[in-house]
């Protein structure tokens, strides 16, 4: 480390200590608008206000990757965030279907989106005696799913963004776990077509233009198994 | 480590530079749809199903009369928290059943819902009117 | 460096996922083009 070759190595450090300083200053700095940012897009409700803080984050991680500070690789960013995002809006949907199927918000825009998109979501809405959807096979969906592989991929991801080693291991596994329950869900749909499709306001392409954009696992699998690992630390 | 001179990011080497590089256009788009997603979905659902002429719990009672073919039903708003499934024990669900269920309800177009909720008022003042002159 | 073996495992590995990605996607598109079927034949 002789950058700075003018005076001793004790300055040199500084200088490199003064600069890994401001990278994590400048890195902590962006993801304390990125994170509030993508938590509150994952609540839908608070999208709007979520969207332009995340914005900024990124702005300011972007000024201090120009300004030659060393933040996070733009692509460990935009993996990590969506992955948060895909398992916190996941999360937030099922959640709110096994325990808080009789509010008014999922009486009213979750069977309106069930309506428009997934009749699994409004056909015989709230007549289980578990409440919520009663499409063949969904609640199990949501059990198995959502206390298993959606809180594993956030705190993968968590770990992920901090450039953690178990969270790069971890992302790897859950988004290979991620692959299995893409390929379930499908199937079920596709068996139950009738009931998911029928009268729905868009057919078929407005499910898979919707949720299509699900897909960070299969994204996710090549970039984790070609990164050098080197880059995360224990 | 050799790292070559053009600015690869850390943690790509050349060898996956151009699948990097598409992987990390691939993400940008996902992640700008779910954001798009995540913000506008509700607003567009409430406005499709006939926010603000209809309020919300008024959305509610429609979309349940829909579901079930039942124009009696309402929606209980606040719903008592440990109160039984509010569709238990319904009966009036139209559906061709069987091992793959058809449902029978009617498609909801564009603010549909509006129309359907003033055309029942109509119906029943109307209704109304008559019991009232006999 | 040994350069030749860290090249035939790189080049197994990008066949590996490429055929992945088919994979998975071609899964995918094969039931969205069942279901694009399903709706063409019944009235949906």
């Amino acid at each position: 480390m002789s950058i700075l070759g003018l005076q001793g190595t004790f300055d040199t450090s500084s200088a490199y200590d003064g600069h890994d300083q401001k990278s994590r200053q400048a890195q902590r700095q962006a993801d304390k608008w990125m994170l509030p940012g993508a938590v509150m897009m994952t609540t839908a409700i608070l999208g709007p206000i979520g969207f332009p803080l995340f914005l900024k984050g990124v702005a300011l991680q972007r000024k201090a990757a120009a300004a030659g500070l060393s933040v996070r690789p733009l692509i460990c960013t935009l993996l990590g965030y969506l992955v948060i995002m895909d398992s916190g809006l996941n999360s937030i949907g099922w959640s709110l279907d096994l325990i808080a199927h009789h509010s008014l918000i999922n009486r009213t825009l979750v069977t309106a989106w069930g309506n428009m998109f997934d009749a699994g979501y409004f056909w015989h809405y709230n007549e289980l005696w578990i409440g919520g959807t009663g499409a063949p096979g969904e609640k199990s969906w949501e059990i198995a799913l959502v206390p298993t592989v959606f809180c594993m991929r956030l705190a993968a991801a968590i770990g992920f963004l901090q450039m953690k080693r178990w969270g790069h291991q971890w992302l790897i596994v859950t988004c290979w776990f991620g692959v299995i329950y893409w390929v379930g869900y499908v199937a079920n749909m596709t068996v139950f077509a009738d009931l998911r499709y029928n009268h729905v306001v868009f057919p078929v392409l407005g499910w898979w233009i919707y949720d299509i954009f699900y897909i960070t696992p299969f994204l996710a699998i090549p970039y984790l198994h070609t990164v050098n690992r080197e880059i995360f630390t224990d | 480590m050799k790292e070559s001179s053009t600015a690869l990011p850390p943690g790509t080497t050349e060898t996956y530079s151009g699948l990097h590089k598409w992987l990390q256009r691939g993400l940008f788009v996902c992640l700008a749809a779910l954001v798009l997603e995540g913000s506008f979905t509700f607003p567009f659902l409430a406005a499709w199903y006939g926010w603000p002429t209809l309020s919300l719990v008024e959305m509610c009672s429609e979309l349940q009369k829909v579901r079930y073919s039942d124009d009696t039903r309402e929606c209980v708003f606040p719903y008592p928290l440990f109160a039984p499934a509010e569709a238990a024990a319904q009966k009036t669900a139209k559906d061709d059943w069987g091992v793959q269920p058809k449902p029978q309800y009617k498609r909801i177009g564009f603010r549909d819902l509006v129309k359907i909720h003033d055309e029942r008022v109509a119906r029943q003042a109307a209704a109304n009117q008559e019991r009232v002159q006999q | 460096m040994n350069k030749k073996p860290i090249v035939d495992q790189d080049r197994r590995r990008k066949r590996a996922l490429a055929a992945f990605q088919l994979l998975i996607y071609g899964y995918l598109f094969t039931m969205f083009l069942i279901q694009l079927y399903m709706y063409s034949v019944r009235d949906w």
